[in-house]
């Protein structure tokens, strides 16, 4: 066999385990992605805020919670985020709230962006992608609604939130109003 | 040929039906892989629902032969079944391959793909050594050009996250080439040298793809193995094994919409086997030369074809441009342009033509046929 063909092989095999390494570094950084289902009920998470302090979902339990799933880079993240603030405006007192979950950037870039588009909703830092992967997400951006119980009503994925259809759903819920069975994915 | 007008008109009827389509749409409404994910080829993904991803790739692929090599092979008659060896002198083929690539998301994990590729082939050989011209042989050329075979692909998405992403395909490729073509000489040109294989390849796959620094860099692996069946000649093209290791990046904050890449490509050909007598050429000093070739083994046997099967390693470095991030209009939503060489680095022909520095130029463009959401 030609030194040639042997140092092809090699190069063949030096990919494969160049791959396993990649692959089972981001399988022990990823796993777990599960979508929640729609009536059952939200598992809970730690995350700080662009001010480093600590937020629960559960500290909100008794609040219609909108957690989104979000990116600066994401055009139709950014773009429905202007539907999410006003309806945090018109609800903030009636029991409503909206936790902004940022993926995976670094704080400088989303203050800047918080700042610059006067947001006044909380936005929490998902660093390592784990809530996401709680939340089954895989594409921005993604929005659940959760109950006063702690219970998810809606799944959303995708840029489709309007104001309207907030205040709606929001609306739903509060009256206790059963939600579509197409959101169980 | 109705076959291959069907399929023409099938390409020509979903561009059209897109097209119109996406004139009367809103663009996309969330950052699924494709089109969020720094990445290049997004053919190998799977699209989230609903989103319909059209690949045009264009690929210039010229063969040559490599310092120290004759190019002297057998000659495949697979009509007669006979293999003559020491009968041909490769001398040069390029191909030429317009893919069109449609990627289709059934849901968010399960894709469906149909790859369908155009071929021009021209080849130059010399025909004939022991026999003709005083047992020099003669120049043949051939050329053709056509639809090839036609790969139907099914794609699940093991690992879906926002960071990462396994997909397993497996894939059906159809012997829609041709396999008749004839070359100047009026002979039926080798199986090698046709557009098609003539019979079932099988294709199983797996692509990964991480995110490095989220948005800016990832890395992929796409590895896929071919096992295509004896077709009808008695010919059968030897299993391929690929595998792709690199990386994209996106170099400048500031310029969103420019992605270099960078991967490694091996790839390793069995050899082929066909079904077929043995004989070799005459040469200077057998009673005779020139003359008919000398036939070594009459029985119709699966034989190696000597000279097939390769082991090509390559380097391919490239640069994607976002056309939506580039130029602000609804004719550049969920489009790209994407181009690539493939430079070789080592490469083992077995004394047949070896494959050179190839370009590769792409266009994609996504439609988002069905809303995602609630």
């Amino acid at each position: 066999m030609s030194r040639k063909k042997n140092y092809s092989q090699l190069a063949g095999v030096l990919l494969v385990a160049i791959f396993a390494v990649a692959v089972s570094g981001g399988l022990a950084w990823s796993m777990g992605s599960r979508v929640p289902v729609v009536g059952a009920p939200a598992e809970d998470f730690r995350l700080v805020d662009l001010e480093g302090k600590p937020q629960s979902l559960s500290q909100y339990r008794g609040k219609v919670v909108l957690v989104n799933f979000w990116a600066t880079w994401c055009k139709p993240c950014t773009t429905e985020m202007p539907a999410m603030q006003a309806t945090y405006d018109k609800l903030r007192e009636k029991g409503f709230v909206v936790l902004a979950i940022n993926e995976l950037e670094d704080d400088a870039k989303v203050r800047e962006h918080i700042k610059q588009h006067g947001h006044t909703f909380p936005v929490l830092m998902d660093r390592d992608n784990r809530v996401a992967n709680q939340f089954g997400v895989f594409g921005l951006p993604v929005s659940v609604f959760i109950d006063e119980k702690g219970v998810v009503q809606e799944y959303i994925k995708g840029g489709l939130l309007t104001e309207q259809l907030i205040l709606d759903v929001v609306a739903k819920i509060q009256k206790h109003e059963p939600m579509k069975a197409v959101s169980l994915r | 040929m109705a076959g291959k007008r069907f399929i023409l008109g099938f390409i020509l009827g979903v561009a059209s039906i897109a097209s119109s389509w996406f004139t009367g749409q809103t663009a996309q409404a969330s950052c699924g892989a494709v089109t969020c994910f720094v990445v290049i080829g997004s053919q190998q993904q799977v699209p989230q629902a609903g989103l319909l991803t059209f690949n045009t790739i264009y690929n210039y692929t010229p063969m040559r032969l490599l310092d120290g090599t004759t190019g002297v092979i057998p000659a495949i008659d697979q009509h007669d079944q006979r293999m003559i060896l020491d009968h041909h002198r490769e001398i040069r083929t390029i191909t030429q391959t317009a893919t069109f690539d449609l990627n289709y998301g059934v849901t968010d994990r399960l894709g469906i793909q149909v790859t369908i590729p155009y071929l021009w082939r021209t080849h130059k050989h010399i025909d004939g050594l022991g026999e003709e011209n005083g047992g020099r042989g003669e120049l043949v050329p051939f050329k053709d050009n056509g639809i090839g075979d036609v790969t139907f692909t099914g794609k699940y998405n093991i690992l879906p996250t926002l960071r990462s992403m396994i997909v397993a395909g497996f894939g059906v490729q159809v012997p829609t080439g041709n396999t008749e073509a004839l070359d100047a000489a009026g002979h039926t040109m080798e199986a090698p040298g046709q557009l098609g294989r003539g019979q079932v390849g099988l294709i199983g796959s797996l692509y990964q793809t991480y995110e490095l620094i989220p948005h800016r860099l990832n890395q992929f692996f796409y590895g896929s193995y071919r096992h295509t069946f004896r077709n009808n000649d008695g010919y059968q093209f030897g299993d391929e094994y690929n595998l792709n290791l690199g990386a994209n990046g996106v170099p400048l904050e500031s310029a969103p919409w420019l992605a270099l890449t960078g991967q490694f490509t091996w790839r390793y050909l069995v050899h082929d086997n066909m079904s077929a007598s043995l004989e070799r050429s005459a040469r200077p000093g057998d009673p005779g030369f020139p003359g008919d070739p000398i036939v070594l083994d009459p029985t119709i046997l699966n034989r190696s074809v000597p000279n097939t099967g390769a082991t090509y390693f390559a380097f391919s470095p490239g640069f994607q441009a976002s056309l939506d991030g580039l130029i602000d209009s609804p004719l550049t939503k969920m489009s790209s342009v994407y181009f690539y060489a493939q430079l070789p680095i080592m490469r083992d022909s077995n004394n047949n033509l070896a494959q050179g520095t190839s370009y590769i130029f792409g266009f994609t463009r996504s439609f988002q046929l069905t809303q995602s959401g609630s």
